[in-house]
């Protein structure tokens, strides 16, 4: 198939994917009087064309916070934004860490940090986020230095450092490992060894025999990478009680009027376009870097 | 055998050793609870105790706030940990491997095509624990079932959500083997797919098939943990409104952190004590992978030119 032709196929498949997926929590539910499990086709049903039925006259982008009614609209703006600030810096800063601390950790033998990298890797992101944030707490105990905020508790205040440097830590690091895999197998080749023999220098060959051949794998992984961000984009956001698209989902999924579908698929969908800016954002990175590097 | 596979097989050994025997080792009972207490010492001094209480020679790992003994619900939530996490990767393992195998010997495509990125990688951008939240947010919170019960359900969903990439992993690497002489061979002299797959395929994949599992393991784990923040726990939950609290019905560990979350500040010991416990069987098994990946990856090691 053409890509032209899967592209159109698979978005529609994964928007419908996400109106399926929403729907779950009202088809699956526990009854409220006697805790057993119910399934609920009808309410699902009704739900799921309510959504469509609610566009026309706005009801689907109105939702509850508490008590209150809200536009979908009004809010989305600035969390999108503070979403895709760190999205972008993440899949920027993580590429770019990645590739080049990778060809090094190919190329060298760097004992201990292939150690330290080994160990991050091992551990789950959040686990990763959680130490980073009892680390801050306890050189504040100790020494009465606060480094950065720990988590957001008023709007005056954001936690934008730690939640920076674990959106970069997790990605990076996945793309160091990868990258490192891929460069050692990569000078394995003969050509690499051809390169050698002509006299060409140690440097030349990594950036512009060995780097130009590790480049179409990256792009190849690319979509694990964005899964990695975004993942950690919920994670990141939940621990450090910051304003972006996934809390938008979480914190009003459910409300004193029950479960709302509408803000779920909303936000879901707003994350997919998220995903898709993310994407465009590092494929172009790494056309740049193609363009510096490939003759 | 090298010292990281030692290391780990050491570590996840004791770990599931815990698992198996710890609860006649656990020095409370589960439902045995610290209360209000004023003490008046030989000294005659007085003194509140109150939970959630320190760690002491007493309460060797603490209480947590409801005067629980830390020790004792860890050593009987390690089983819901370790073995379910082991289950479901085997299941995953044995499943995905299965249809990998089939899929990828009777499979059309060569295995020249991969390299190229294809559009259903995008469906790797959907973070999995999203989908689970989805699915068991509705049932998990006060559920009827016991925890058991709850844990099966859970294992049930995280089974069918991992098999397409253990799968599509399998496929793969059979997708290679598959154009091997021996295997060509094998086919020339008249043996049927089933028999290819199972004394050509299968020993020719031991080893990845090993190595598979173990990540597995630590994917499952790494699940549990994420959905333990967003208060799906193995086992089920258990909620209290107002304050609105959640507490995690079979003390898995992944469970005891998302309950202990909020207390890295204060009674930072309710936290740190069950992420210590996970973080260490999670390393414990990144060591086995890591062992293993040295310890096949000498076979057809090449050097490198620079």
């Amino acid at each position: 198939m053409p890509k032209a032709a899967q592209l159109t196929f698979i978005v529609p498949a994964i928007i419908l994917f996400i109106f399926l997926f929403a729907v779950m929590p009202v088809l699956l539910h526990t009854d409220p009087v006697s805790g057993s499990f119910q399934l609920s086709w009808k309410a699902a049903a009704g739900t799921f064309t309510g959504y469509f039925s609610g566009i026309e006259n706005g009801e689907s982008f109105r939702f509850y916070a508490g008590e209150n009614e809200y536009s979908f609209w009004e809010w989305i703006g600035p969390f999108f934004l503070n979403s895709f600030y760190y999205v972008s810096a993440a899949g920027i800063a993580g590429t770019a860490i990645g590739i080049f601390a990778g060809i090094y950790f190919a190329v060298s033998k760097a004992g201990w940090m292939k150690g330290i990298v080994d160990f991050i890797g091992s551990l789950p992101d959040f686990v990763v986020v959680l130490l980073l944030q009892f680390g801050i707490v306890l050189i504040a105990r100790e020494t009465g230095v606060v480094l950065f905020e720990v988590a957001t508790l008023n709007s005056d205040e954001p936690a934008v450092m730690l939640p920076l440097i674990a959106m970069i830590i997790i990605p990076a690091n996945y793309m160091i490992r990868n990258v490192a895999m891929q460069m050692s197998l990569t000078l394995k080749e003969d050509y690499i060894g051809n390169a050698k023999a002509r006299g060409l220098g140690r440097m030349y060959i990594i950036f512009f025999h060995a780097l130009p051949n590790v480049l179409p794998y990256i792009k190849g992984d690319l979509h694990k990478l964005m899964g990695i961000i975004m993942g950690n984009l919920f994670i990141v956001e939940y621990l450090f009680n910051n304003n972006g698209i996934s809390m938008l989902i979480f914190t009003n999924a459910f409300s004193g009027h029950g479960y709302q579908y509408d803000i779920v698929v909303n936000g879901l969908l707003a994350f997919l376009v998220l995903y898709g800016i993310g994407y465009a954002i590092i494929r172009a990175f790494l056309f740049a870097l193609g363009k510096v590097f490939l003759r | 055998m090298n010292k990281t596979l030692i290391a780990g097989l050491l570590l996840t050994g004791v770990m599931i050793l815990v698992a198996l025997i710890g609860p006649l080792f656990a020095p409370y009972e589960l439902d045995d609870q610290v209360k209000i207490e004023y003490i008046v010492d030989e000294n005659g001094e007085g003194y509140v105790i109150a939970p959630p209480v320190a760690p002491s020679a007493k309460y060797p790992l603490g209480t947590d706030q409801n005067g629980y003994d830390l020790l004792t619900k860890l050593l009987n939530g390690a089983k819901y940990s370790i073995f379910l996490s082991i289950g479901i990767a085997l299941a995953r393992v044995l499943i995905g491997g299965l249809i990998g195998m089939l899929l990828g010997y009777f499979s059309k495509e060569s295995a020249q095509a991969k390299g190229g990125s294809s559009i259903w990688s995008v469906l790797n951008g959907i973070p999995i624990f999203l989908i689970v939240w989805l699915i068991m947010i509705g049932i998990s919170i006060n559920p009827h079932a016991s925890a058991f019960e709850m844990s099966i359900i859970l294992a049930a969903v995280l089974l069918i959500v991992g098999v397409p990439s253990v799968a599509t992993t399998v496929k793969a690497k059979t997708m290679v083997i598959r154009e091997k002489q021996f295997v060509t061979a094998s086919q020339s002299l008249g043996a049927s797919g089933w028999k290819i797959i199972r004394s050509h395929l299968f020993p020719q994949m031991k080893e990845s098939f090993l190595i598979l599992f173990v990540q597995e393991v630590i994917l499952t784990l790494t699940l549990f943990g994420q959905l333990a923040l967003f208060h799906i726990f193995v086992g089920g939950t258990t909620m209290y409104p107002d304050p609105t609290e959640y507490h995690s019905r079979s003390n898995e560990w992944a469970g005891l952190i998302g309950s202990g979350r909020m207390n890295f500040y204060v009674n930072t010991w309710i936290f740190y004590i069950p992420l210590a416990a996970y973080a260490s069987l999670i390393i414990g098994f990144h060591l086995v992978s890591k062992g293993l990946e040295k310890r096949y990856g000498k076979m057809f090691a090449k050097y490198s030119h620079l």
